[in-house]
């Protein structure tokens, strides 16, 4: 699993991929924090949210995480490199997991870049701790799942611009969910509009980025990134049937 | 699950190494040392391409895999490698079933299938650091072991090249690389020589026939003299039946055997024929055509040795005075062997006479049943 791991790593490492990534995620954080700054006024508090920061970067994740995790899978069955994984004496199993982690340790990459925004902040002024490493874990928990999705996605074809705009329009779906469940019309039925709210990421979010780490939220996050690892793993196994 | 299956991964990863020595030790004990292929089938769909193939390789045995395009070699190689799952049968690798312990199985096996599996934008020697990783080869011997490949397949001089800018010949030896790593026991070439030049094609060979020394080798081609040049046994194989498994030289004499000499005299016909009939070796004269000017062609089958008997054939004639004008046997050789097998329509009897191999009688006429069934529907 970890040779998987590490040529994963390498494929986004060793090419601009990664730092690309990171530096775009860097540009539009810094988007949202120029435009926090300006809107401070002349009060004797000057203070801004990066809570609030932080739902505008989920938008910025439609466009980028797809493109992480499009390759997943869809290059392994273009290159015919999914022949040598699975006739190695390795589980589909594992490979599904080792590419999760890397993809993972990509996302902890473009995270760890935003970091530098909360450090100047701090050097200027003070920043409350505890509700941006909430808001820090909550994010990581959704771009997790998200990058799960992604890869379920690419399993299901062999090319990855498909598998990237495939990712886009369902990723875009899920982050509106609440506020397509929340309209006039759906909140007539109000089963539908409980059922729609289940896959809803928005409001388990908005409870980290208050401060709070609920288990609720945290087994939300979790059973949805397990699921589609779990799919995934179904979706290749099951090409491997019907290739023909 | 998911933090489960991190712990025991982490854990194998500990132990991969003592795993892999213990593992290849205790699989080496004289009865396991083969693949055995039991009535292997595969459908796609309803369109079967692999038709209840059964054989074995045995230990150090350079074993061909031969027939046209399309005939289901490529999805055999997949089902024998455990990439694609088969629709029925059984295979077994060292006493390891692919399907019910494919990590047991696939550690003796190394796979180079049709197109070669390189990631194109890596590195020649970072591909094959990923690949001993991938095939748990032991952290120590890793660097030995990719040298050791390197040099047999000659892609030294490329490996600090990106595989995306190699040559197609050079992308087949990276792939071939790939597949010695770890010194599998047993290794599944599936077209190896396709897409390389005259020069590279013959070592190889040579690579090929080298390897028998260590290694069992499964060998698919469409080039028939490259199996004859390099193969121990033939596995002869259209639309998905096997329509012969034998050695080159058995399945040259055992076409040898309706040989047919051609001898044109002059003098007298009915002289002729009875010297000829009277000669040992011959069988019968089958065509007697008079050319003119007292010219007779006679076409004759042979049985046994033919150079022989044509040279007894031949001192008769001369003894008796008649002069000989022509003389030629006309062999069947490999090629013919093959084209004969290859359009023969697998007849039941055809399948009995030619599936020594097989020794499950009933499978044999199950088999033939299903063909006739599916025979139907297509004409339906």
């Amino acid at each position: 699993m970890f040779p998987i791991y590490k040529k994963e790593l390498q494929s986004f490492f060793y090419t601009p991929f990664a730092y690309a990534m990171a530096m775009l995620f860097m540009l539009l954080f810094s988007l949202s924090f120029s435009t926090g700054i300006a809107k401070l006024d002349n009060s004797h508090t000057w203070a801004f949210s990066f809570t609030e920061m932080f739902y505008s970067v989920i938008l910025y994740f439609i466009f980028l995480l797809p493109i992480l995790t499009m390759r997943t899978f869809a290059d392994e069955r273009k290159n015919g490199t999914e022949v040598l994984l699975m006739t190695s004496p390795v589980s589909t199993g594992r490979i599904v997991i080792a590419k999760f982690l890397a993809n993972i340790t990509v996302y902890l990459f473009m995270l760890a870049g935003t970091v530098i925004f909360p450090i100047i902040t701090a050097i200027k002024g003070e920043v409350v701790m505890s509700q941006l490493i909430c808001a820090y874990i909550g994010i990581f928990f959704w771009g997790a799942m998200y990058i799960a999705l992604g890869m379920l996605i690419s399993a299901f074809t062999e090319n990855s611009i498909i598998a990237a705009i495939i990712g886009e329009v369902v990723m875009f779906a899920l982050l509106f969910v609440d506020d397509f469940a929340n309209t006039p019309f759906i909140s007539q039925y109000p089963a539908i509009k409980k059922f729609l709210y289940a896959f809803a990421a928005q409001p388990r979010f908005s409870y980290f980025s208050e401060g709070f780490i609920r288990l609720s939220d945290l087994t939300f996050f979790l059973s949805a990134i397990i699921v589609l690892l779990i799919w995934t793993y179904i979706v290749i196994e099951k090409r491997r049937w019907n290739r023909g | 699950m998911l933090f489960c299956d991190n712990k025991a991964v982490c854990y194998d990863g500990i132990k991969a190494p003592c795993f892999y020595f213990f593992n290849s030790d205790f699989s080496i004990g004289k009865e396991h040392l083969m693949i055995t292929i039991e009535n292997l089938t595969k459908y796609y769909g309803s369109n079967r391409a692999v038709n209840h193939i059964s054989f074995t390789i045995n230990d150090n045995e350079i074993l061909g895999f031969l027939g046209p395009n399309g005939a289901g070699k490529s999805t055999t190689m997949n089902m024998i490698a455990g990439y694609l799952p088969m629709s029925d049968g059984k295979v077994t690798i060292n006493g390891a079933d692919v399907t019910k312990e494919p990590l047991k199985a696939k550690r003796n096996l190394g796979y180079l299938p049709e197109i070669p599996p390189v990631y194109p934008d890596m590195k020649v020697h970072e591909y094959l650091s990923f690949c001993a990783g991938l095939k748990k080869v032991p952290v120590g011997k890793r660097k030995s072991e990719i040298d050791r490949v390197m040099g047999l397949l000659k892609i030294k001089d490329v490996k600090g090249k990106l595989i995306r800018n190699l040559s197609k010949g050079y992308k087949q030896r990276v792939g071939f690389a790939q597949a010695l790593l770890g010194d599998p026991k047993f290794l599944i070439l599936d077209e190896p020589t396709v897409g390389l030049d005259p020069n590279q094609v013959a070592e190889v060979r040579e690579l090929i026939k080298s390897l028998k020394k260590d290694h069992s080798v499964i060998f698919s081609s469409h080039i028939l003299s490259e199996v004859s040049a390099v193969c121990d046994r033939v596995v002869i194989i259209n639309k998905g039946d096997i329509r012969a498994i034998d050695t080159i030289e058995n399945l040259e004499k055992s076409f040898t055997v309706s040989l047919v000499l051609h001898i044109k005299i002059k003098g007298s016909k009915g002289k002729a024929a009875s010297i000829i009939e009277m000669t040992k070796g011959v069988r019968e004269i089958t065509a007697v055509d008079d050319e003119g000017d007292g010219v007779y062609s006679f076409t004759v089958q042979l049985e046994g040795d033919s150079d022989s008997v044509r040279d007894s054939v031949m001192a008769e004639c001369l003894k008796n005075g008649i002069s000989i004008i022509e003389i030629y046997t006309d062999r069947p050789n490999l090629e013919s062997v093959f084209i004969e097998l290859i359009n023969r329509p697998a007849k039941k009897d055809g399948l009995r006479e030619l599936l020594d191999e097989m020794p499950d009688e009933s499978g044999d006429s199950d088999e033939t049943e299903d063909e006739d069934e599916t025979e139907e529907k297509e004409d339906e």
